[in-house]
């Protein structure tokens, strides 16, 4: 199997704090990787250290086979990289429609085309009804699904998730799980940071646990579940995968 | 919605609207106001490129209009380069000026770089006033008011208004068409959120330095019309930081990040200031700008997306009944 991805001991530190602190792991192509840990475990850092969008201390990030350590967020979206921000980040005098052509504009060539696209990935992600609406009379769900939206839009090989099934009900969270499980079999390798355990332990074939900037745990979920380490961190005595 | 970039009703009325009063014989007076109020529109049609759409704030784009003057006027003057050369001569000069401040400026955000602008323009303006051998310093540069269509010296100002009036209405296609085009979407979107921009392969640098090209070099062609009709020109009149205000002003009245909204700006203020500095300004010194003021303030309160916002929620009012 090749690996997409490949991190190898990337450290990350603000001042004295270690954010990201010696972490390797590698994404398979056509994988699905749930990440998860407790808040300031250094997850959205990771993220940005692949998106580019800081400069890792010290460490490797390999992509295609190309070294990309420290490249810009403008050079990882054009090499395939997507990614959400956990804090939607809205054009927010756009609308929702123009929101997401932007990013078709990455493969399309013209407006017209590129807000083709854009229905068709704004449908997938339920927000047909406010397709023309401006982003300011969104609620805090729909701003999460524009995240997707857009970054499904940059039509990307890897595409990295932060955080999107917050402020969502329950069966939205069951309709957005089922459209992240079915995108490897859209030809993209996920990686995806959620604190919503229920949807992301039963989509995700992998875990892995980030805890104080470190690996704590890389698995599949039944096993990281009974992890010790892992519940003595994050998940709690009394969690189950019901 | 209208898709954004399309022409309304609205415009194409207002466009027959200017070209019947240029047609038409109007007092000299009300032409030299109609030849400001083109010009300004232009300007600040040119600056809200920048400032609306990318959202670079500039207090220094009087730095641009003075070079795109200086530029043609010393061409012509000295050493007889016809204005019609010389006009893209300036352009080209004050859109290098543009593009440098933009790098220069590249991690500057806010008040930071619109101080940076603001100091900018000082040095064009100092240097105006101080290389006195090549700009005439204080004393200016007179273009001599011989016509020659050549020297694009008109006998009749209504040549002048009908120039002017293409300018405007160059700058103002330009701008529409950049608004439906996937360089101004991408404008829009460094202006709201340069790091989601950034995340969808925009790069924001490029876009800024692009935005501030162009309003530099659609300044300049201003600078230059200006300087061909009043046939005099010295910093104070091209190059102070009133004229850099003032070309902020109007878009931000008028509404920022669209082109109708400095065109309104621009055809409502510009005359109401004429007119009002030409009647109380003899009567009572200074109560013309006090009025003005005021009326700044006004809209400023109660119509903070401009004059074309409020006109757009009338319209919309109208039409749609309730929500």
């Amino acid at each position: 199997m090749t690996a997409l991805l490949e991190v190898s001991n990337l450290s990350c530190a603000f001042g004295a704090l270690k954010a990201v602190d010696e972490v390797s792991f590698s994404v398979r192509e056509g994988e699905l990787l749930g990440l998860i840990g407790p808040n300031g475990a250094g997850k959205s850092t990771v993220y940005n250290l692949i998106a580019g969008a800081i400069k890792p201390t010290s460490g490797r990030i390999v992509y295609k086979g190309r070294v990309i350590t420290g490249w810009k967020p403008f050079e990882a979206a054009r090499s395939g990289v997507a990614r959400t921000f956990q804090i939607p980040k809205p054009y927010g005098l756009l609308s929702v429609i123009d929101n997401v052509a932007l990013s078709a504009l990455l493969h399309d060539v013209t407006v017209a085309a590129a807000r083709e696209t854009a229905e068709a990935v704004i449908t997938d992600v339920g927000l047909a009804d406010v397709m023309e609406a401006p982003v300011s009379i969104l609620t805090v769900g729909q701003l999460k699904r524009l995240e997707v939206a857009r970054a499904l839009a940059l039509r990307p090989n890897l595409i990295l998730f932060d955080e999107i099934m917050a402020g969502l009900t329950r069966p939205e969270v069951m309709s957005m799980t089922e459209l992240v499980a079915s995108l490897p079999s859209r030809g993209m390798t996920v990686v995806w940071v959620e604190h919503v355990l229920y949807a992301i332990m039963q989509a995700a074939p992998r875990i892995m646990v980030l805890d104080r900037g470190r690996v704590l745990a890389d698995g599949i979920p039944e096993e990281v579940a009974r992890d010790p380490a892992v519940i003595k961190a994050y998940l709690g005595e009394e969690m189950s995968l019901a | 919605m209208p898709e954004r970039g399309s022409i309304s009703l609205f415009e194409v009325v207002l466009f027959g609207v200017c070209l019947t009063l240029v047609a038409v014989p109007v007092p000299h007076f009300y032409q030299d106001v109609m030849i400001v109020t083109f010009i300004w529109a232009g300007v600040a049609l040119a600056w809200n490129i920048a400032g609306g759409y990318v959202g670079l704030i500039s207090f220094g784009h009087a730095a641009f209009f003075a070079i795109g003057a200086y530029t043609s006027t010393i061409l012509g003057v000295r050493y007889g380069v016809t204005p019609w050369i010389g006009i893209w001569i300036g352009a080209l000069l004050a859109a290098a000026l543009g593009t440098t401040l933009a790098l220069i400026g590249a991690r500057l955000r806010g008040p930071f770089f619109i101080l940076s602008t603001l100091a900018a323009a000082e040095v064009v303006r100092i240097a105006a006033l101080n290389w006195t051998s090549l700009t005439g310093g204080a004393e200016g540069i007179w273009i001599a008011p011989v016509p020659n269509a050549v020297n694009m010296v008109f006998a009749s100002r209504t040549t002048y208004v009908a120039v002017m009036l293409g300018y405007v209405a160059a700058v103002y296609a330009i701008a529409k068409t950049l608004e439906g085009s996937r360089y101004g979407l991408r404008m829009f979107a460094v202006r709201d959120d340069e790091d989601a921009a950034s995340a969808a392969g925009v790069n924001p640098l490029l876009v800024r330095a692009g935005a501030m090209t162009i309003s530099a070099f659609l300044t300049a062609i201003g600078g230059s019309l200006f300087a061909q009709y009043f046939q005099y020109l010295d910093p104070t009149h091209v190059a102070s930081p009133e004229l850099s205000f003032q070309f902020a002003l109007l878009p931000a009245l008028g509404g920022l990040g669209t082109a109708i909204g400095p065109l309104l700006g621009s055809f409502i203020i510009m005359p109401v200031s004429e007119l009002l500095r030409s009647y109380l300004g003899a009567v009572f010194q200074g109560l013309h700008l006090a009025i003005f003021g005021g009326f700044l303030i006004v809209v400023m309160l109660y119509f903070p997306d401009g004059l074309a916002g409020a006109l757009k929620r009338l319209g919309l009012g109208r039409s749609k009944g309730p929500p």
